[in-house]
C-alpha cells in the first residue's frame, strides 16, 4: 500500500525507529503518567473528568502513532482507527442524549420502588 | 490487475523466485502462503486484519466505558467515595508495569525488523515478566477487595475493618461502581493472560528461528495486541483510581 509504492520489488520494507526514539516516546509517557497522578490531588471541580481524558488521550495517541506504527503504516490502517473514534463518539452522545432526556417522558424513569405497584422497579440498582 | 499480472510472471519477485535457484521446490520462502503474489502484500494483508481486529477490540471496549459514564454522570458523589476505596499507588505501579512492557515490545518487534533473534527473545521475555508482574500487584488488589466485601452486585458487603481508614462512608448503591470496576479490569486482566500465552508461544517461534528480517509478521501482530491492552488501561487507570 501506500507506504511501499516507492518499492516494487515485493519485499517488506518497513520504517525501523531508533531505540533512543522509543525511549523517549517511553520517557513521555511516563511524564504524562506522573501528571495524571500529580493532578488527581488537584480538585478541578467539573475539569477533573476532562484533565484526566486529556490526559490519557495524550498517551493513547502516542502509543497508536508509535509503538503502534500507526505514523508509518499504511494510510486505510489509520483511517480505521480514526472511524473507530468517530464510532465511539456516536456510541456516547447517542446514549447520553437518550439516558439525559428519558426523565422528560417516563416520570417514573430511575425510581427504586414502582410508585404504582410499590414493588422493587425493573431495572433499578436497588438491591 | 497490471501490477498482478507482472507480479505473477515476475523473476523478481520473491514470492515467485522458484526458477531453479529455489531450495524449497516450487514457491519461493515457505512462509509466504500461496494465495499472496508478494511477501508485501502479504505484510499489508495482515496488518489489515489485525487493525479490523483491535479496532473492534477498541468498540467492545468501549461499550464498558459507555457504561461507566453514564453510571458517573448518575451518581458522582458515589464514584468519588468507592474510587477511594482503590489503591492508587499499586494502579500507579501497574500503569507504570504496563508502559514499560509496551516499550520493551516495540523494542521486540524493531530487533526482529533487524533480523536479531535472540535480543527478539530477550525482550520478549521481559514483556512476558511484565505482564506476570501486572497481574500479581492485580491479584493483591483484588484479594483485598474480597477481603474488604467491595464485590459486585448482591456480593457487595463493605467491611468496615478492612476499609481505608479515615474514608467517607461508603454509600448503598456503591456496589455499581464495583461491577464496572471488576467487570472492566476483570476483562482487561483476562486480555493480559491471552497476551502472556501469545509472547510464549511468540517467543518458541522466534527461537525455533520461524522469523527474519523478511518475516517477522507474527512479532509485529503480537506485539500490535500488547499495545492494545496497555491502551485500555490507559483508560482505565485514572477513571477508575484517580476521582
Amino acid at each position: 500500500m501506500s507506504a511501499h509504492e516507492s518499492h516494487d520489488d515485493g519485499a517488506v520494507h518497513t520504517h525501523v525507529s531508533s531505540i533512543p526514539f522509543y525511549v523517549a516516546v517511553f520517557a513521555a509517557l511516563l511524564t504524562l503518567t506522573g501528571l495524571t497522578v500529580g493532578q488527581s490531588y488537584v480538585d478541578l471541580g467539573r475539569l477533573n473528568l476532562a484533565a484526566v481524558v486529556v490526559i490519557a488521550s495524550l498517551k493513547a495517541t502516542l502509543v497508536v502513532l508509535f509503538f503502534m506504527h500507526i505514523r508509518h503504516d499504511a494510510k486505510f490502517n489509520g483511517l480505521m482507527v480514526l472511524a473507530c473514534i468517530g464510532f465511539i463518539g456516536i456510541f456516547f452522545a447517542y446514549t447520553f442524549n437518550d439516558v439525559g432526556h428519558r426523565g422528560e417522558f417516563d416520570k417514573d424513569e430511575n425510581v427504586s420502588i414502582n410508585p404504582r405497584s410499590g414493588e422493587i422497579a425493573p431495572g433499578s440498582m436497588k438491591k | 490487475m497490471s501490477t498482478e499480472a507482472a507480479a505473477a510472471e515476475g523473476h523478481e519477485t520473491p514470492g515467485h523466485d522458484g526458477h531453479g535457484h529455489d531450495d524449497h521446490g516450487h514457491h519461493g520462502p515457505k512462509w509466504l502462503q500461496h494465495h499472496f503474489d508478494t511477501p508485501a502484500q502479504q505484510f499489508e494483508t495482515a496488518k489489515l486484519g489485525m487493525w479490523v481486529f483491535l479496532v473492534q477490540e477498541i468498540l467492545f471496549f468501549s461499550g464498558l466505558f459507555v457504561a461507566y459514564g453514564v453510571f458517573r454522570n448518575w451518581y458522582p458523589e458515589m464514584f468519588v467515595a468507592a474510587s477511594h476505596q482503590l489503591n492508587k499507588e499499586m494502579g500507579a505501579t501497574n500503569t507504570v508495569v504496563l508502559l514499560f512492557s509496551s516499550f520493551t515490545a516495540a523494542l521486540a518487534v524493531r530487533s526482529s525488523q533487524l533480523g536479531k533473534r535472540a535480543e527478539t527473545g530477550r525482550y520478549i521475555v521481559v514483556t512476558i515478566l511484565c505482564a506476570c508482574m501486572f497481574l500479581v500487584i492485580k491479584y493483591f488488589e483484588y484479594t483485598h477487595k474480597f477481603h474488604a466485601g467491595l464485590l459486585p452486585g448482591d456480593l457487595f458487603h463493605p467491611n468496615a475493618e478492612h476499609l481505608k481508614h479515615g474514608s467517607e462512608p461508603l454509600p448503598e448503591n456503591a456496589h455499581i461502581f464495583f461491577s464496572l470496576y471488576f467487570v472492566m479490569t476483570g476483562i482487561h486482566g483476562l486480555h493480559v493472560v491471552i497476551g502472556i500465552g501469545i509472547f510464549i508461544w511468540i517467543y518458541i517461534r522466534n527461537w525455533r528461528g520461524d522469523f527474519s528480517k523478511e518475516y517477522f509478521t507474527p512479532v509485529d501482530l503480537a506485539a500490535l495486541y500488547w499495545h492494545l491492552v496497555d491502551l485500555v488501561w490507559i483508560y482505565l487507570f485514572p477513571l477508575m483510581y484517580l476521582i
